[in-house]
């Protein structure tokens, strides 16, 4: 039926098809080999094995392409639109796979191996296709012309066009939506001499469908990725000029989380807050005005509130989306129990620094839950100008208490903090407890004078603090002490942003 | 260290010319930021060009009159009001006083036009201590007896951060990239520095201090101002490319000068006359607000309300055998105004004040021997900027190789989380050619050139600058700092033009002292003031 040139637009059709899938499966090698420098670090190891199981998996494809016998044509068509697909999803797939960590790499060499594979069977099924079409020398030559010429724009276009322009879950359903598209395309240009030809088309429009909704729905699926990265369901997450803010839910419990940083566990919290707010609450004696700074989530603001000789308590804090949260979504605002709506607490959004620097009350107990000192701006909340601004906001009897990290991670940062303390000319008292979802954490209380008396009962309603555990919380066994001595931070050297940076960063690396 | 301490550009004809040209200025370029030349006001100078003005009509009584309210103008005010003398009066063209360390503002953060920082003050300035307790700066005394400074003023950490070999490093002293035997020339460089610091000349004074009147006379320390920065630097085989580049920022920096043309003798002793000790700072620490200078300028006026005239263009100082006659053209008014005083400290750089003096051969030594150095200041206000890698961003950011000082950040001594624009101020001093020709230039170019000069130059260190700034505005200096070159340290010139004329004027500027920083011009004030009160 067909006439020469009929049969030698055929074989240029075919080259072109193998163009693209030269083209399309070195970029979803690319692919692969940056997801996982990403996800995993360490980009030569990651690239190296990438390709090599790649292109071992290309040979082991060679090698099965001997068991197609028939209808070569209908196969090569068939794998194209498996290419496609499987190669297509291959960057959401990974993504969505990486949070379930132990099983990322099988998963991630799979997908290599089933691209490497089918690609391998396709050249030499084309091969074979075209081989009764050109004569043999020119049929290898033109063959792997246009595989190489493919490999080559794949390797330009991916790093200079794709990733910067598309992103990788986009770049993968781009090249998958075009083998695809080769593929249906191959199937109406030969439609008289594939079988089944309406039953492969309907699968590569199906496909093709799929790959498309993808394409559009990729910031929909990042996010999702994201939920899964929580390890739990996220009920809850907004991004505020100050933060990103994260709620997760499980069985167990519910966590807060503050640029990914973890705040609270519903599970557990308690540990930490009772051992934030009693100590200082007792040791003030009958506090009338309490301050807090940070807090947000109202949950120190819930301890306060069970003394009765709290008036008034005025919390600080920076993001008005996190108290508004904290106060009138049910679900956080049980955990609180209400705190932050009770007539006696009034919450102001400001920044605590300048808050307090136009501030002219004095406090009876001040409770400080800032984020960890991981940058210069928040650093600036440790300082000794910040300390001595506290001071002014303190009654001579009053007492304050700083989150002051962990002194098992980070114990020169913690330490540092009780330095600058002191610096700031206060008389401290640092102490720490173990909350299961942070590990040993650590607290450091802050008067002007008067020492510090263990109280002999902590009257309020309680889960964990008592006589006996906050005498456990003021011992410090050998590896929480720093072992050198410390600087004082202050604004001009902001010392616990360095200690705190290389403490984490070194626990972090483990 | 840096730019900045730069002191002032004042009253006179000499500053109206230029002027006349910022006032035709027109936006051009598509996608143009919005800003636009500020400063110098064009209002004044279209008066003197389009009107004739009768003689004064009268000469009114005051005990002092000064002119100029830079540091030196007001540092002599507060000084002579603090000493009982209060029937005085200080002239200043501009609507702010101020001078080099004049600053403006927007709903972010005030921020500086000129110098913006000084650094921990030498610990034998008594009267410039006893200043700097007044304005709140120095807060107390440890036992020791060192100053202890307000926290909130000296300059928060990360402090200066330089882009080199593609990446910012900490501090200012190139180290990112360099190998062994470049870096033995910082080391040894710094020895030498060291050296200086200790050394006294054969006199027993300091080889270097502040101010420089009080440095040592040491005919050994005199030659190095006979020979240039380079030459020095030769002699000791200071020669590579980094060593030479940190050097020349450096001198430009302080003196709008660059390392060629610079004295060796001005060029040691910016980096040998700082020695400063505080309870709470090391030496190498400084002081520094949102406003730059600015506020020190707010501290120095605090004596002086209703004592200070702006919009007051002095046109002649004549001395009359008792006193005084001051003519200033009052712009408000539009009137040329009298003013017969006992004394008159004239407070403005020397080739504004031979012309008031009307003595052309004082001006004729001034021309010889003064020469000034345009600049131009540029603030920006931008949105959150893409970072190259390395040292965030800090207090002073210098990029390697480029022709400008780099920028300041106005906010940074902002205590607070979160800031929704940051000004940086950016430094250009215009030493490409001679100060004649860069001035003519500088006053030709319209906005659109200067912001152009700006983000290109800026762009290399944030890409997305363009797209980020929302504001440039941009201020010329004519004639910002005198130059240090070889023999104005310790040549004639300046001396003959300090001396008093008839016990009853005096003069007090930084050009004076040959180099343009905040306590030269404290003390420039302060000896001008002593004299009258020692009459």
């Amino acid at each position: 039926m067909k006439n020469t040139a009929g049969r030698n637009s055929a074989q240029w059709v075919l080259l072109v098809a193998v163009f693209i899938i030269a083209t399309c499966g070195l970029i979803y090698e690319l692919v692969a080999g940056t997801l996982a420098s990403y996800l995993l670090g360490d980009s030569v190891t990651q690239f190296s094995i990438i390709i090599g199981v790649y292109l071992f998996s290309m040979g082991i494809g060679s090698y099965l392409s001997r068991f197609f016998n028939d209808h070569l044509l209908e196969w090569f068509i068939r794998i194209e639109l498996l290419v496609g697909l499987v190669g297509g999803f291959s960057a959401i797939l990974l993504f969505l796979v990486f949070p379930l960590a132990v099983s990322f790499q099988p998963v991630l060499y799979a997908l290599v191996g089933v691209t490497g594979i089918l690609v391998g069977i396709e050249i030499p099924l084309l091969l074979r296709i075209l081989k009764d079409k050109v004569e043999f020398a020119e049929l290898v030559s033109r063959v792997f012309t246009y595989d190489y010429i493919g490999a080559l724009l794949a390797s330009l276009i991916f790093p200079l066009i794709f990733v910067p322009y598309l992103g990788l879950i986009r770049t993968s359903l781009f090249f998958g939506l075009l083998n695809v598209g080769v593929g249906l395309y191959l199937c109406r240009y030969f439609a008289g001499e594939v079988r089944g030809v309406a039953a492969i088309r309907f699968g590569g429009i199906v496909i093709l469908l799929a790959e498309v909704a993808a394409f559009i729905f990729s910031e929909q699926i990042m996010s999702f990725s994201e939920t899964l990265a929580y390890n739990d369901h996220v009920v809850y997450s907004t991004s505020t000029p100050y933060q990103r803010i994260v709620i997760t839910k499980n069985k167990h419990d519910l966590r807060l989380y503050l640029n990914n940083n973890l705040q609270f566990s519903s599970a557990d919290e308690y540990r930490y807050h009772e051992a934030l707010v009693h100590p200082a609450m007792t040791a003030a004696a009958e506090p009338r005005n309490v301050l807090i700074l940070g807090g947000g989530d109202g949950l120190a603001a819930r301890e306060i509130l069970k003394y009765p000789s709290v008036r008034h308590i005025q919390l600080v804090d920076l993001d008005p989306v996190m108290t508004k949260l904290f106060t009138g979504q049910d679900i956080l605002a049980e955990i609180n129990r209400h705190s932050l709506k009770d007539p006696r607490v009034t919450v102001t959004n400001a920044d605590a620094f300048i808050w307090l620097k136009e501030n002219r009350k004095q406090f009876d107990c001040v409770i400080i839950d800032f984020p960890d000192p991981s940058g210069f701006s928040v650093g600036k909340l440790y300082t000794t100008a910040f300390y001595r601004l506290l001071k002014t906001a303190m009654a001579p009897q009053a007492v304050a208490v700083v989150q002051s990290t962990s002194p098992y991670v980070a114990p020169k940062s913690y330490w540092c903090v009780n330095e600058t303390l002191k610096a700031s000319g206060f008389q401290t008292i640092p102490y720490h407890n173990y909350v299961p979802s942070f590990g040993e954490w650590g607290y450091v209380m802050a008067r002007k004078s008067g020492g510090y008396q263990l109280p002999d009962t902590f009257a309020i309603e309680k889960k964990y603090i008592s006589h006996a555990v906050m005498e456990q919380m003021l011992q410090f066994p050998e590896d929480m002490l720093a072992h050198e001595p410390l600087e004082v931070n202050k604004l001009n050297n902001q010392a616990l942003v360095n200690y705190f940076e290389k403490e984490w960063g070194k626990f972090l690396d483990q | 260290m840096k730019r900045g301490e730069f002191i002032r550009l004042t009253t006179g004809m000499a500053v109206a010319a230029p002027l006349l040209h910022a006032c035709g200025e027109k936006k051009t370029g598509a996608a143009a930021i919005p800003g636009k030349i500020v400063g110098a006001s064009a209002a004044t100078g279209h008066l003197l060009r389009d009107h004739t003005f009768n003689p004064p009509a009268a000469f009114e009584a005051k005990e002092v009159v000064i002119v100029g309210a830079g540091v030196s103008g007001l540092s002599a005010a507060r000084h002579l009001v603090q000493h009982g003398v209060k029937d005085i009066i200080v002239l200043d063209l501009e609507q702010q006083p101020g001078g080099n360390a004049a600053s403006g503002g927007n709903a972010f953060s005030k921020y500086p036009w000129g110098a913006h920082y000084v650094p921990v003050p030498n610990n034998n300035l008594s009267e410039y201590l006893s200043f700097l307790e007044e304005a709140g700066v120095i807060t107390g005394y440890d036992q020791a007896g060192l100053p202890v400074y307000n926290e909130f003023h000296l300059c928060h950490d990360p402090e200066e951060r330089l882009y080199i070999n593609g990446h910012w490093q900490e501090g200012l002293v190139p180290n990112f990239g360099l190998n062994a035997a470049e870096l033995a020339e910082f080391k040894q460089f710094f020895t030498l520095i060291d050296h200086f610091k200790k050394l006294k000349g054969s006199d027993g004074l300091d080889a270097f201090n502040i101010p420089v009147d009080t440095s040592s006379h040491d005919e050994s320390l005199r030659a190095l101002d006979r020979i240039t920065m380079k030459a020095w630097m030769d002699s000791q085989h200071l020669t590579s490319e980094y060593i030479r580049w940190y050097v020349d920022y450096c001198t430009r920096d302080d003196f709008g000068t660059p390392y060629d043309m610079v004295s060796a003798w001005a060029g040691i002793h910016y980096f040998a006359s700082r020695k400063g000790k505080a309870a709470n700072a090391a030496h190498n620490d400084v002081l520094t607000w949102e406003q730059g200078n600015g506020f020190l300028i707010e501290a120095l006026r605090k004596q002086l309300d209703g004592k200070i005239a702006t919009g007051a263009l002095a046109t002649s100082i004549k001395a009359t055998g008792n006193g005084v006659k001051i003519s200033y053209l009052d712009v408000a008014s539009r009137q040329l105004k009298g003013l017969e005083a006992k004394h008159c400290i004239v407070a403005v750089p020397q080739f504004v004040a031979a012309r008031l003096l009307g003595d052309t051969e004082r001006g004729k030594v001034v021309t010889d021997h003064f020469h000034y150095v345009p600049w131009m200041v540029a603030n920006l206000t931008v949105k959150d900027l893409h970072e190259r890698g390395g040292q965030p961003t800090s207090w002073d950011n210098v990029i390697y190789g480029s022709a400008s000082l780099g920028y300041v950040d106005a906010t940074h001594q902002q205590v607070q989380q979160r800031k929704d624009r940051r000004n940086l101020t950016y430094y250009l001093p215009l030493t490409h050619t001679s100060p004649e020709a860069a001035r003519k230039e500088a006053y030709r170019a319209e906005h659109a050139f200067w912001a152009e000069k700006v983000l290109a130059d800026l762009q290399r260190v944030h890409p997305d600058i363009r797209e980020q700034t929302e504001q440039i505005d941009i201020m010329l200096w004519g004639h910002a700092m005198v130059q240090p070159r070889p023999g104005m340290v310790h040549g004639e010139a300046r001396k003959s033009l300090s001396e008093s004329i008839g016990g009853a004027i005096h003069f007090a500027h930084t050009d004076l002292a040959g180099v343009s920083i905040f306590e030269e011009g404290f003390y420039q004030g302060l000896k001008a003031a002593q004299k009258i009160l020692q009459t």
